[in-house]
């Protein structure tokens, strides 16, 4: 209780720890801002990589046909929710109108397995505003092959807003376009247009050009930079530009959508080695071919991406991690000044009958009082700067006319805007131990302090 | 003289100033190391930017490109600001990697740059990148290997869509075989229907790295000629995408790119009547800054981020210096009574106590420099030592486009945060130093008081 009293009485008449508290505040803010943002960014990506083609991807390294019944065995096992082909092409050069060509790289996909993968409907400008599932159909056009565009071919975000005009861009749907790639025009074309290893003399005049005329059925947009600037076409018109000599559909890529919770890494080998029968019984496939083939979770796919931007956090954390350590300076200075002030109220309490441990409390006590006090003011306004900081940035850019994140740079149209409470939580039990180290010098010397010293008349 | 001595005589007794000049020396020291790094790497960046771009650019979006630009390049070169002037072509191309006669790595997306060589040195960097053909640019699109093939340039990530290419200097001998899209001047596909592609072999004779991830990832240089004809740039009136410019030493960029804008409006002018003069009013001219804005402005947003974030850390050493010169004053209340007893003005005994704090800034500021100075200089070798004994790379060169972590200290930065630190120091000893000096002999020094 007098502890208590003791604090309150500080607080109140001694305005300077008003200042202590400000700085923890400030420091905790600060770091919270910062881990939330990379982190925020981080988990961005994560998402992002597994968005389209889902939790696992598998890239068997080359064009594969018949794998049908391997995606149908996949589904059987448990924690797989969902299962698509993809067919990634190569790069191409799209004609959007008169002088407009863009280079493109575009993907087979299929609509309706494709959107148990992710979320296809959301993404789709036309088909989010209307109740049919997502098609390659385009309305009015029903003999037209219809693809996808990806915002960022047909137009450019706003230099000042860095958004789109989405009312304009609808109006582009229906739209006929152009697509133009090449393919080998050669009898034994397996290992074609992959990275060969045929043992055929390739010369350029082998190589024809395909050009395909298309309408756009829909407008991606995810707000990710690189699927924005991706062509979507329906899996079985990628095989006709680049395989019309095989019967079936063939595919390079395929992905898998896993029911929460499920334990990745253990369907990831789950997989392996389905895929390792399967290439093997179904294919035909050598050993030494079925190696190349990656499997892996979305996760690892970024990886080494992901490691250069947690290591750049962990240094930009470290250095402001050291100037916060100011804080604990500020805290022993203000301390060590209360302590000098109120020698004769220590004098007395001693005198009274307690023990230093029972000092050194009450200034260790109020030292881990102002660091809660610090650090529960900083996390407060951390979260109100995270949770808003894209109204910030709007206003930045209204005021200043200055705009601090484009998609163009950061990949995301939006600032990541999640507290990470898990870095959170450790930086308020820091900052709490921080104020508590900067408190202990003080209240050890208050301790120290000798009642007869202090007390006596002269 | 007493404004003088007590400052110092507080600094010295009172060890509790100690933590004062060390949090400052601190603050300090990281805005210093931090700014420095991070200026190198922009600095850095953007003079790859600059050496790849030239000063100023006159160009059009279109892959069509513009007309008439022999005509504008005889008025630019003959024009005093500007030193010299290049044309280019570029254009997204289908690239096919041959390696052999039995290895070949299809359709990789490349962007082609046409070029007359000795032209594009004296306006970039293209000469110094080179790594073969530095003394000799206007060969470096000829093969000995390959007399029958035109030659082109690659770099070092381009030749990484190979899987075997390695990161040495040895020129690999491959060739490209090199696709486009023709266009007309109207901007329709030229030469439609005819089944073949327009494709062409390059024989790779250099490589010449830039040192930045978006232009090394794909660019092709071929000769002007070549790319004009591969892009079907030479049909009807001659086109080209890209006018790069470089300005005399003493001209201002913005100036200089105002006047280019004056020739290139009044070239319009007369121009634009002409057979697909509709092409030049799609034209723009920028600077080097505002070709790259996405880039630049983005680098310059972080930076100033960073020193926004350092200045709201540069509070708490505010808040200590004010604290510290707070408790000196209360202890030092008797000094502040005999000082206005015997003469002394407010305002000087407000000098004193500012005097204290300026001292606290310089020391703190002076030793923070210093630390950081010395830590700036041995920058490198702590990384290699910690690389060495951790296994911890702080600098991946294949992440920056740096090879060392810059430590060039900027005169006008590394002066601009001392002068910051000693100010923020002035700031936190004001308001104790009014308090001192309101304060009235006859409070501080009656019996009761002492």
């Amino acid at each position: 209780m007098l502890k208590l009293l003791l604090w309150l009485r500080y607080l109140r008449k001694k305005k300077i720890v008003f200042l202590s508290i400000a700085a923890v505040a400030l420091s905790c803010t600060l770091l919270i801002v910062v881990s939330s943002l990379f982190n925020g960014f981080i988990e961005a990506v994560e998402r992002a990589s597994a968005f389209l083609e889902g939790d696992i991807t598998i890239y068997p390294g080359e064009f594969v046909e018949g794998y049908e019944p391997f995606l149908d065995r996949l589904e059987h096992l448990p924690g797989v929710e969902a299962t698509a082909p993809f067919s990634w092409g190569c790069g191409s050069l799209l004609h959007l109108g008169q002088g407009n060509v863009r280079p493109v790289f575009f993907l087979g996909v299929e609509p309706v397995r494709c959107a148990k993968l992710s979320d296809l409907k959301v993404s789709l400008l036309g088909a989010a505003a209307s109740t049919a599932p997502p098609s390659f159909e385009v309305p009015g056009y029903p003999n037209d092959v219809g693809v996808w565009v990806g915002i960022g071919l047909l137009a450019e975000p706003d230099e000042q807003t860095d958004e789109y005009d989405f009312e304009a861009i609808k109006k582009l749907i229906g739209r006929q376009v152009v697509l133009t790639t090449g393919r080998w025009a050669i009898e034994e074309s397996e290992d074609l247009p992959g990275d060969s290893s045929g043992n055929q003399t390739l010369s350029a005049s082998d190589f024809k050009r395909v050009t395909t005329k298309l309408r756009i059925a829909d407008i991606f947009f995810t707000g990710h930079y690189w699927y924005d600037h991706l062509l979507y076409l329906p899996i079985g018109e990628v095989n006709k530009i680049l395989h019309p000599e095989e019967s079936e559909t063939v595919v390079n890529a395929m992905g898998i959508r896993l029911s929460q919770p499920a334990d990745a890494p253990r369907i990831v080998q789950q997989v392996k080695a389905y895929w390792s029968r399967f290439a093997e019984e179904d294919l035909g496939w050598e050993p030494a071919r079925i190696q190349f083939t990656e499997i892996q979770t979305a996760r690892q796919n970024r990886a080494l991406g992901l490691e250069i931007i947690r290591k750049q956090m962990r240094v930009l954390m470290l250095i402001l991690g050291v100037i916060c350590s100011v804080g604990v300076l500020l805290v022993f200075c203000i301390f060590y000044m209360i302590v000098m002030t109120k020698q004769k109220d220590i004098a007395i309490i001693k005198s009274c009958g307690a023990s230093n441990g029972s000092v050194v409390s009450i200034f260790l006590g109020f030292g881990i009082c102002v660091g809660i006090a610090g650090s529960a003011i900083g996390a407060v306004l951390g979260y109100i700067v995270i949770r808003n900081i894209n109204t910030f940035e709007n206003w930045i850019r209204i005021i200043f006319g200055l705009k601090l994140w484009r998609s163009s740079v950061y990949i995301f149209d939006k600032i990541p805007d999640r507290v990470d409470w898990s870095w959170s939580c450790w930086i308020i039990l820091a900052a709490v131990a921080a104020s508590a180290l900067g408190a202990l010098i003080p209240a050890i010397l208050a301790a120290w302090t000798k009642p007869v010293d202090i007390l006596r008349y002269e | 003289m007493y404004k003088l001595i007590l400052p110092f005589r507080y600094l010295v007794k009172k060890r509790i100033t100690l933590l004062a000049v060390l949090a400052v020396a601190l603050c300090v020291f990281v805005v210093i190391v931090v700014m420095t790094v991070l200026s190198g790497l922009t600095s850095g960046i953007k003079d790859k930017y600059h050496s790849f771009i030239g000063d100023c650019v006159v160009g059009s979006k279109s892959l069509v490109g513009f007309v008439y630009y022999e005509e504008f390049l005889d008025r630019l070169e003959s024009a005093e600001f500007v030193q010299a002037a290049s044309p280019v072509i570029k254009s997204p191309v289908l690239v096919n990697v041959k390696m052999s006669a039995d290895r070949m790595y299809t359709n990789r997306m490349g962007q082609l740059m046409g070029i007359d060589p000795i032209r594009h040195s004296r306006v970039t960097g293209f000469g110094k990148w080179l790594k073969h053909h530095r003394q000799n640019v206007s060969k470096v699109f000829t093969s000995p290997d390959e007399p029958n093939l035109p030659g082109c340039v690659s770099v070092h990530a381009a030749l990484g869509w190979l899987a075997d290419a390695n990161a040495d200097d040895t020129v690999p001998k491959i060739t490209f075989d090199i696709t486009s899209l023709p266009l007309t001047g109207k901007g329709a596909l030229a030469r439609a229907g005819m089944g073949l592609i327009n494709t062409r072999s390059f024989y790779v004779t250099d490589i010449a790295p830039v040192g930045l991830w978006r232009f090394d990832r794909d660019t092709i240089y071929v000769s002007f000629e070549e790319a004009q004809a591969l892009c079907g740039m030479n049909l009807g009136p001659k086109r080209i995408n890209v006018i790069h410019i470089k300005f005399k030493p003493d001209v201002d960029l913005q100036i200089g790119r105002d006047k280019v804008t004056e020739l290139w409006d009044d070239f319009v002018k007369t121009t634009a009547n002409r057979e697909y003069g509709d092409l030049l009013t799609q034209v723009k001219v920028k600077s080097w800054k505002s070709y790259q804005s996405d880039v630049i402005s983005a680098l310059d947003t972080e930076r100033m981020m960073m020193l926004f974030i350092f200045s709201l850390i540069g509070f708490i050493a505010v808040f200590i210096v004010f604290v510290v010169v707070y408790m000196i004053v209360s202890h030092k209340s008797k000094d502040i009574g005999i000082l206005k007893s015997i003469g002394a003005s407010s305002v000087n005994v407000a000098a004193v106590f500012l005097g204290f704090g300026f001292l606290v800034g310089v020391f703190g500021a002076g030793i923070g420099a210093l630390g950081g100075w010395q830590f700036l200089v041995h920058i490198n070798s702590i990384e290699t030592w910690l690389f060495e004994h951790f296994k911890f790379r702080l600098w991946d060169q294949s992440v920056y486009p740096i090879g060392s972590i810059p430590n060039q200290i900027e005169a006008k930065l590394f002066s601009g945060i001392i002068v910051f630190g000693i100010t923020a120091c002035l700031i936190g000893a004001l308001v104790p130093s009014i308090q001192a000096a309101r304060r009235r002999p006859i409070e501080t020094l009656q019996v009761s008081q002492l």
